[in-house]
């Protein structure tokens, strides 16, 4: 994916805001960072110590997918990158039907960008807030699927969502930052 | 070109890939009961639209059918009532045929019953004037000759006043010039019944001792030598005394107004005659009244050769032309 976007003056209720920066990234960056997100996700637990339950708390491609959409602030690349991301990752699981994770991705990574094509995320507890409700809609998301498209009856909210949903906000911190370090603009 | 797109419409890609999704799944899962997803929601999708193309096309159609078959149902209406116009019309033919081989088997039968008399069927054609005189298809060449009695099974008609080669007419007894020598069946008393010009006849010539009472029965007395003794003639309506006689009115036998077949009687005058003969000559009751019949013939008619009366027949009135029809030369008799 080419990385020499530059938005336009946004135009938000008719007045026109401060441009945001647009983060470019090193080639290969975005593709390997989502590939080995993806990898650790699908393989990684099965090799450890209560892998399974590692891989119920965890989320990677879901903080690739929300983290390159905040800084990228392009919803069309958002969009697409979430749904590669969430394909992918819907085949490696070998349980779920492709497109499963890839439209709750492709939800997140398209609210993603339009947020950050808004909003200064820099911060660290933003990104952690962002991440925690990000979550959330993507968990939703996937929920609303499995009743409404495979008929597949899924609890709403549970104990190890919310878990999940902390643990997702906590690694967001230390994996946004160490994800910061590909950015092309800041070498 | 795809970037401008995908920043002005970024909406529009993230619809396209939630629904290219959405159908990725519904082709990999399977409902419970074997499925795709995707068939179950084709379905679904497409069940409203067929129905709904079903319900137009069965709509469009069936007002085809109907305005076709509303076509159709209108010209076989008009197919129909021309059928029931013919057969109304064959229904009305066939049911006068029947009335007509009714009547003619009750002809028939009279005629069985009467062996010994000389009988011609003939067929009315025609009337004149009140309905006091008709005509028969029968005439001279058929041996019908003036005189001659004419009856139905119901009882008698009249007689023959004219005869021309093929018809005749015939002088209905209700006419003011007609009448027949009658009988009281009970009493077995004799007189003469006179037609009035309506539908009724008088009887006349019964004296005022004599008990008559309405609706007894009259028949002919055989004295006028047309008809034979105890046919039918009428019954009795009225009864009122006078002077020097009773005013008897009577309804005749016979429907005079409704006739379409009739009985000649061929040989009764020439029976009556040779009976009155071998009897003496006419002294029967009634003959002070009695003329001869056959007096009277159309100008353009055929005259009838046949022998003259030797004696008077009784005939209660005179046999002149009816009054109901045109005046006639009366007939020159013949010798």
């Amino acid at each position: 994916m080419a990385e020499n976007a530059s938005a336009p003056p946004l135009m938000i209720r008719g007045v026109t805001e401060p441009r945001l920066e647009v983060h470019k990234f090193r080639t290969g960056a975005v593709v390997g960072a989502s590939a080995l997100a993806l990898v650790l996700q699908a393989f990684v637990p099965a090799k450890v110590w209560k892998g399974d339950v590692l891989a119920d708390l965890i989320e990677l491609p879901l903080l690739a997918t929300l983290y390159f959409g905040l800084s990228r602030r392009n919803p069309s690349r958002g969009l697409l990158l979430g749904m590669v991301i969430g394909m992918a990752q819907d085949g490696l699981s070998g349980a779920n039907p492709i497109g499963l994770f890839g439209i709750a991705k492709t939800l997140v990574g398209y609210l993603a960008s339009t947020i950050g094509s808004r909003l200064d995320v820099e911060h660290p507890v933003s990104r952690m807030i962002l991440a925690f409700m990000f979550f959330h809609l993507h968990n939703l998301t996937v929920v609303f699927s499995r009743r409404w498209l495979l008929a597949q009856p899924t609890p709403l909210m549970s104990v190890r969502i919310l878990i999940a949903s902390l643990v997702a906000a906590l690694l967001a911190w230390p994996l946004f930052a160490l994800l910061d370090k590909l950015r092309q603009d800041e070498d | 070109m795809f970037e401008i797109a995908t920043r002005r419409k970024p909406y529009v890609l993230l619809a396209v890939s939630l629904v290219f999704q959405i159908l990725l799944l519904a082709v990999q899962v399977r409902r419970p009961d074997g499925a795709r997803l995707i068939r179950v929601w084709a379905v679904e999708l497409l069940t409203p639209a067929e129905r709904a193309g079903s319900w137009a096309l069965d709509s469009v159609l069936g007002g085809w059918t109907g305005y076709v078959g509303l076509f159709r149902a209108n010209r076989e209406n008009q197919r129909l009532r021309e059928q029931l116009g013919q057969m109304t019309l064959r229904n009305s033919e066939l049911e006068g045929r029947a009335a007509e081989a009714q009547r003619l088997g009750a002809l028939l039968a009279f005629r069985e019953a009467h062996a010994d008399a000389q009988l011609l069927a003939a067929r009315v054609i025609g009337g004149a004037g009140a309905g006091r005189a008709i005509y028969l298809d029968r005439g001279e060449r058929d041996g019908v000759q003036p005189n001659m009695g004419v009856i139905t099974p119901q009882g008698i008609v009249g007689k023959v006043l004219e005869v021309y080669s093929s018809t005749s007419q015939v002088l209905l007894l209700t006419d003011k010039s007609g009448g027949a020598g009658a009988l009281l069946a009970k009493s077995r008393t004799q007189g003469a019944a006179k037609g009035t010009g309506e539908h009724l006849l008088l009887l006349d010539y019964v004296s005022n001792e004599q008990e008559v009472a309405a609706g007894e029965t009259v028949l002919t007395s055989g004295m006028d030598r047309i008809f034979p003794k105890d046919l039918p003639l009428g019954t009795v309506v009225e009864v009122h005394p006078g002077n020097p006689f009773k005013q008897i009115v009577l309804r005749p036998a016979a429907r005079l107004d409704q006739l379409e077949e009739v009985l000649v009687l061929l040989s009764k005058q020439q029976w009556e005659w040779e009976r009155a003969a071998d009897e003496g000559g006419a002294g029967a009751p009634g003959d002070a009244n009695a003329r001869p019949a056959a007096k009277s013939a159309a100008p353009a008619a055929k005259k009838v050769d046949r022998p003259p009366a030797p004696g008077p027949a009784i005939v209660p009135a005179p046999a002149k032309a009816p009054e109901s029809t045109p005046a006639k030369a009366p007939p020159k008799d013949k010798p």
